[in-house]
């Protein structure tokens, strides 16, 4: 298991954290073309990078970015996740 | 024969305290501090076990963890290690693996047939005929496994602890000691991990006379004392597992430690020499027979010989002449120095040199060694053979960390080359084998990790490699052919030299490829005395180096761990809501809900059926409550709430007016049914929200997401735990409530709080959301208010609900009266790939909205929506669906039930069934296949099937008209 | 003793026919290469060659046969999935599995044990109806059982579950079964190579090149192959392969880990999956409890293994069956899965010419590899997507056309 340092909370397990997964950019148009939608449902690059996800950590209920190396599990930055950053 | 040594110096037997056991009955005295190999030992026992595949006859090789020939089941537990477990007064052993007793095992005639079963045999027969199969398989499960497991035995959960230190250290021999100590010296914290009794490493068994470990043995002891330092013996380090993470297995369970930095001392394995015989009880590791000494006073034999490739070898022979044990002759696979011979021959040991072809004499036990020397075959007696070829790294750790090794050609052995950050390794592991040398580079690596966990630059004038041996302490083939054969790689699971040399002429030639057909090292330990000698045999018939040869990954865990350590305590918190006693005490039957207990139904009547029917009338003449706090409830507020709840949920919220409700579905991005729930507005920029009970920490987690993602001036307040909440419902529910209302003026009348109203209110004193809804078809309140709270409202409920006819309903009642009024259950009558359209919920979803989660998705849904929730009917009398019968036409499956039940109310069977849209089309009538195979007609209905116009809402009574509920 | 026993162990070990031959040199070109030495990959070779005669063809592996989630899984076979398609993919194959060792002439040890999935609650008891009906239909033998059934049958279980989600019933799968995963690779290559196929090990792909919108050849560590076909069968390293040739998937990485206990005499002689307890087990025919759980939390392209697991895994063991608390945990490890949203593979033809995928395994790879090498052989040979994975196409989830088989949520293995 890892602990991850997160500036607000300190030093944490990441088994209190919940993993929801890469930031992915939503179309959000009021229409959006079947190519642009399953591209952001289904189709992705997936392979071995450093990714920017999104991780809750449970008994605060706060956010955070985490960049982590999918090859590796490194953690390579945490930082709070604050609203409208993501995209 | 008695094999007990006069005392040792430095031994960890107590003689005063004699422990008696038993083994097949028959009983052994040693001494409180033996293992149960060495007690054995002492008593003349040779034979401690029988191997794997053929039970041939075996004795001890290591003392060190992995005999794995030496276990033992008891009456409490499977497979316990002869070498390493301590006696017990009263224990009672039986061997493993046997067919019949040690000394007469009916298995063995195997070896006889040895020849028939080289390796991989198992692939090359037994499947033909096909039908034969499950015989042979038979016999070859009866023939597989070591102990005997006790399906009776009751659960053991040890204690799990987490510990933090600055440096860890595995391994507190000379190294690691010394690691230690210069890392206290920095000021830190350290924990030193040890899998012996007491620490100190070979300290005590290959240096017991050598004056240099003296002045280590007191600085041992002056560590011990110290305030800053943990030391955990008796433990293993199972795994490292990332980020100077490792597992701790120490007697009282589990440890999970986190370090900043981590020194690897855990030094090397022995390597046995391959040759005729290697296996007979009596040959050991040399470094088996000094433990046995040193720690127990237990001579490894009468009269030993000692085989040796290096200066361990020699040291070994000394110190076995200087223990009391009678060493007759070193053979020498090299040449010595005069020095050295005459060291020797000064105490008796004929030195024999450029010693080749090795073999142990012997049928049961070892009688003799023959070997070659000086182009002359020799033969001398002996029942004891002391093997000192080399050693392999104890390099599970590194490798997991990440670390590189690299075969020194010159030292022939494995070295770490590369190491991970704070990751750091000393003593023999690190190539390192004088003593004095040992110390140093375990100050080395002590300093070096010090620095790391301080978060300082590592000091780059050190060099790791600095005070490695100068020459080789491994034979670099210790290995001899022997047209008989009996010449063993792997003693776990009796691998001879012939059956690798077979497995690679057959192709398995790299190392991965030859350990999964030959099993080498798959056995309980797991390669420590046979994957180096596996490596070198590939190496060798392939042509290759060691490097190109390959390493296998050496994966946790380093010594098996009992399950019961690593399960640890139970943890399963369960949840109660405020009204939890009050059921328990009304025959509340109980079932799981997540963490929740909820009750299905109060046992009330004659059986369940009947309880539950009394329920559901209840609810449908006169009035019933259920406890529902196990619901999410959430408030969102903020400037953009109501924004907010327009995008998260499928239909519009914007336009709500303060003081009313809204169904609320939620959708996930592809347009699948997540969630469902009631909305209520209580202001411009506040809502609450009520989500399923098992969906509520899902619908929190997306809802506070999407507050980030969207960027919007709103907070998510999750109030599951804080509020508690109950449905009242029922025609009499407005009448009994209209008593409890404790706010003057309170207008509950149809008009003044109508369906689908909201409001703040007090009943029975108590502050309360009322939210007029009718998810079970009849008028009803639910009544949201402060956990603290619930109780006071539950029982004033009761307190004056009696003359109503007020009765408790669970969960199985409100299934059943949802399902007659049509209402969907998230989760059961959708799945994890239904959309609102096929779930008949087409009027809850707002394209007029720009935007909303899963709406481009359910744009596309709706033009191709595939399968359809329809309502179905049968008469009661007709044998009773089950959920996930399927809906079987024209020789197609063309849907299943999701939901049914006998409802009394109605009469007739009713049920909802998900239905392909093409087929449902001109189907008036759907035919469902029962589990038990004949098929029912049902009648497809319009839904809901009771209330369709929704009259109950509106059609409370009170006890002054004295008349029935419709029907 | 069987003749089989006598013939083989009179000869000498240097006269024993060889599995795999030597390594050979790389050809220029091929007609079909490809990537992937597993079972899967060998499959599809086997199959070109013999119900083809497409034998031109180079098996490329970057490790050694079969040494991926081949040889990392936990070698459970049935066919009782939740859709007609899914259905009737699994049990084309585990009718094929049974005949493998008399086809291959090498025993894979293929053992039929009966396969249990417990529902600890309601929902899940109906999603083990559901799987049951649909299997009945099409013919499977399988069975919604109480749970008196499955004390009955396995009477070592703890059907209280230590008082916490006892068990309510199962689904019973007679047919359900295991077999020695490398024994299911090694077969395979041995019949591939006996056609003229060349595999090649220690072999790395690190490009595909393709001239429009076609397959042209394969770049390797150890030089160019030209060839008009390309079958990746790499399940973990399916992304980085498709990216080769330009296409995105829906497939993302999760580990998937696996341990076993010291072995001991068999007494378990059925496969108890749970869903809900994330737990899955049984014995191997060398005595050792072969368990695994769910896929590891978050995505990750690698191997490693982790003390959670092991944790979760023993934790939830304990309360199914008490006395495993006295046995030792020997060895835990991983393998890479690779998961689809709908719970289906991917397999068959892209948008690149020559370019087949056969992928999105998740956690069911090894009861596919008969019919995924049979169906994706068919495939390529002849251009014509085989029936039987006509569902599985990538481009699915291009027209929102997912299959069904996520509508049992419980994940089974």
């Amino acid at each position: 298991m890892k602990f991850v340092e997160c500036a607000p909370i300190g030093r944490r397990a990441l088994s209190e954290f919940v993993y929801a997964g890469p930031v992915r950019k939503e179309p959000r148009n009021e229409t959006v073309s079947d190519a642009d939608l399953s591209e952001f449902l289904y189709y992705h690059w997936n392979q071995p990078a450093v990714q920017t996800e999104l991780w809750q950590h449970r008994p605060t209920g706060i956010w955070f970015y985490f960049e982590r190396d999918t090859a590796t599990d490194r953690i390579e930055r945490v930082y709070p996740a604050t609203k409208g950053a993501a995209q | 024969m008695n094999r007990r040594l006069p005392p040792q110096p430095h031994e960890w037997i107590d003689r005063t305290r004699p422990v008696s056991f038993t083994l097949e009955g028959q009983t052994f005295k040693g001494f409180d501090g033996d293992v149960i190999s060495s007690a054995l030992w002492a008593n003349g026992q040779s034979v401690l076990g029988r191997s794997f595949k053929y039970h041939r006859p075996r004795g001890l090789l290591s003392m060190a963890d992995h005999d794995i020939n030496a276990m033992y089941d008891t009456p409490e537990r499977p497979n316990v290690r002869g070498d390493v477990t301590p006696i017990e007064a009263g224990m009672s052993l039986a061997p493993v693996n046997t067919f019949g007793t040690l000394a007469k095992d009916k298995g063995a005639w195997l070896q006889t047939v040895s020849r028939f079963l080289p390796v991989g045999f198992y692939y090359q027969t037994f499947h033909k005929p096909k039908a034969l199969f499950p015989f042979w398989e038979k016999i070859i499960r009866r023939m597989a496994g070591l102990g005997q497991v006790n399906t009776d035995w009751p659960a053991e959960r040890s204690v799990k602890r987490y510990h933090h230190t600055d440096v860890a250290i595995i391994g507190a021999g000379v190294a690691g000691l010394s690691a230690a100590k210069e890392a206290m010296n920095a000021g830190l914290d350290v924990l030193l991990v040890d899998e012996n009794p007491h620490i100190g490493g070979s300290l005590d068994t290959h240096y017991p006379f050598d004056e240099h470990a003296d002045g280590l043995r007191e600085s041992v002891q002056a560590l011990e004392a110290s305030p800053n330092l943990t030391v955990m013996t008796r433990s293993y380090a199972v795994g490292y597992y990332g980020d100077h993470w490792l597992g701790v297995k120490t007697p009282s369970g589990l440890v999970k430690v986190s370090a900043k930095s981590v020194v690897v001392a855990t030094g090397v394995f022995e390597q046995p020499g391959v040759f005729r015989n290697n296996d007979l009880p009596g040959v050991m590791n040399a470094s088996g027979a000094e433990r046995l000494v040193a720690r127990y006073g237990v001579a490894p034999c009468r009269v030993g010989v000692v085989l040796s490739a290096n200066p361990e070898g020699v040291q070994a022979a000394l110190n076995m002449i200087r223990a009391g044990v009678t060493v007759k002759a070193l053979l020498h696979t090299g040449r010595l120095s005069a020095d050295v011979r005459a060291s020797l021959t000064e105490v008796g040991v004929h030195v024999y040199e450029g010693v080749e072809s090795p073999e142990a004499l012997g049928k049961q036990t070892l009688q003799g060694v023959q070997f070659e020397a000086g182009s002359q075959t020799h033969q001398l007696e002996c029942d004891g053979l002391m093997m000192s070829f080399g050693w392999a790294p104890a390099g599970a750790l590194l490798y997991q960390a990440g670390a590189r090794f690299s075969y020194s050609e010159s030292l022939a052995q494995l070295l770490p080359v590369t190491l991970p950050e704070g990751v750091f390794a000393c003593g023999r592991i690190n190539g390192v084998f004088d003593l004095q040398d040992k110390a140093q580079d375990g100050a080395r690596a002590g300093r070096q990790a010090a620095l790391f966990a301080k978060g300082q630059p590592l000091d780059p004038g050190i060099d790791e490699a600095g005070f490695r041996a100068k020459q080789a302490h491994s034979h670099p083939y210790p290995i001899w052919s022997h047209p008989k054969g009996k010449n063993f790689v792997d003693m776990d699971e009796d691998i001879q030299l012939k059956d690798l040399k077979a497995a690679i002429a057959q192709g398995f030639d790299n190392v991965e490829l030859l350990k999964r057909y030959s099993t080498l090292g798959m056995g309980p330990s797991q390669g420590k005395h046979s994957n180096m000698n596996g490596i070198r045999i590939l190496a060798r018939l392939t042509q290759k180096t060691i490097v190109q040869a390959g390493s296998t990954t050496a994966r946790p865990m380093f010594h098996p761990v009992p399950v019961a350590d690593l399960a640890g305590q139970r943890f399963r918190p369960r949840r109660q809501t405020p009204m939890h006693d009050w059921h328990a005490t009304h025959q509340a039957q109980w079932m799981e809900t997540g963490p929740w207990y909820r009750p299905e139904y109060y046992a009330t009547e004659s059986d369940a059926t009947a309880s539950i029917d009394a329920e559901i009338d209840a609810v449908r003449r006169k009035v019933g409550l259920i406890d529902v706090s196990t619901l999410g409830k959430l408030t969102i507020f903020g400037p953009d709430a109501a924004e907010f709840m327009d995008r998260a949920y499928t239909m519009r919220m914007a336009n709500m007016k303060v003081g009313t409700t809204r169904y609320g579905l939620m959708v996930d991005d592809s347009g699948v049914v997540i969630d469902d729930g009631v909305v209520v507005r209580f202001d411009e920029e506040t809502f609450y929200v009520t989500t399923t009970s098992t969906g509520s920490d899902q619908a929190y987690q997306l809802l506070t997401r999407k507050v980030i993602e969207w960027g919007l001036d709103v907070i998510v307040l999750n109030r599951t735990g804080q509020l508690a909440a109950m449905n009242l419902a029922g025609p009499f529910s407005q009448a009994l409530l209209q008593e409890v209302v404790t706010q003057p003026d309170f207008d509950l009348s149809l008009t003044g709080f109508p369906y689908l109203a909201a409001r703040e209110t007090e009943v029975c004193g108590c502050a309360v959301t009322l939210v007029r809804v009718g998810f079970v078809g009849e008028l009803g309140y639910e009544i949201h208010c402060q956990q603290a709270d619930a109780l006071t409202i539950w029982q004033g409920l009761f307190a004056k609900g009696e003359r109503y006819g007020l009765r408790p309903f669970g969960v199985e009642a409100q299934r059943q009266l949802r399902l007659e009024k049509g209402h969907i259950i998230v989760g059961q009558d959708t799945d994890g790939l239904t959309h609102p359209f096929e779930a008949s919920l087409k009027w809850a979803v707002h394209f007029k909205k720009p935007y909303f989660i899963g709406r481009s998705a359910l744009q596309r849904h709706k033009a191709r929506t595939q399968r359809q929730l329809v309502g179905f009917e049968l008469p009661l009398h007709q044998p009773l669906p089950e959920v996930s019968n399927l809906v079987i036409a024209g020789g197609q499956i063309r849907g299943r039930v999701t939901s049914v039940g006998r409802s009394r109310t109605l009469n007739k069977i009713v049920g909802l069934a998900m239905v392909d849209v093409d087929w449902l089309q001109n189907a008036t009538l759907l035919p469902i296949r029962l589990s038990h195979g004949p098929s029912v007609e049902a009648k497809r209905v319009s839904l809901p099937f009771y209330d369709a116009q929704g009259e109950r809402q509106n059609q409370p009574l009170s006890l002054d008209e004295p008349q029935e509920a419709n029907q | 003793m069987p003749l089989g026993l006598l013939k083989y162990a009179w000869k000498s070990p240097e006269s024993m026919p060889r599995f795999f031959p030597d390594e050979t040199p790389l050809k220029k070109h091929y007609d079909a290469v490809i990537i992937g030495g597993g079972g899967h990959g060998m499959a599809c070779a086997y199959y070109l060659a013999k119900e083809h005669g497409l034998t031109n063809v180079a098996v490329l592996e970057k490790g050694y046969i079969g040494g991926g989630n081949t040889g990392r899984n936990t070698t459970i076979v049935r066919s009782n999935y939740l859709t007609s398609e899914g259905v009737a993919f699994y049990d084309e194959s585990l009718k094929l599995f049974e005949d493998l060792s008399d086809e291959f002439d090498l025993n894979i040890f293929y053992s039929t044990r009966g396969h249990y999935t417990l529902a600890h609650s309601d929902s899940a008891l109906h999603t083990m109806r559901w799987r049951a009906e649909v299997n009945k239909f099409h013919g499977i033998d399988s069975e919604v059982v109480d749970a008196a059934h499955v004390k009955k049958h396995v009477p070592y279980m703890d059907t209280n579950c230590g008082g916490h989600l006892p068990v309510m019933g199962a689904l019973y799968h007679a047919p359900g079964s295991v077999a020695r995963h490398d024994a299911v690779a090694w077969g395979y290559a041995r019949g591939a190579q006996s056609y003229g196929v060349e595999i090649h090990q220690k072999t790395a792909v690190t490009d595909i090149r393709t001239v429009g919108d076609r397959v042209t050849g394969v770049q390797t560590d150890r030089g160019f192959i030209e060839t008009p076909r390309v079958i990746s069968m790499v399940a973990g390293s399916t992304p980085t392969v498709a990216a080769m040739v330009g296409l995105k998937t829906p497939i993302e990485i999760f580990p998937l880990q696996a341990c076993v206990t010291e072995p001991v005499k068999p007494f378990m002689d059925t496969i108890v999956v749970s869903g809900s307890l994330h737990v899955y087990v049984s014995q191997s025919s060398r005595g050792e409890l072969v368990m695994g759980a769910s896929v590891d939390p978050a995505q990750l392209h690698s191997t490693r293994s982790t003390l959670d697991f092991v944790e979760g895994l023993t934790d939830q063991m304990v309360d199914l069956f008490p006395f495993t608390s006295r046995l030792k945990i020997m060895r835990q490890w991983a393998g890479m899965s690779d998961l689809t949203p709908d719970f289906a593979p991917i397999m068959g033809k892209t948008p690149i010419k020559g370019f087949y995928l056969d992928g999105g395994w998740g956690t069911w790879g090894f009861k596919a590899t008969p019919v995924s090498g049979k169906t994706m052989a068919h495939t390529v040979a002849t251009d014509e997507t085989h029936h039987l994975i006509q569902p599985f196409s990538l481009d699915r989830f291009e027209r929102f056309n997912l299959v069904g088989e996520k509508g049992a949520a419980s994940v089974g293995h």
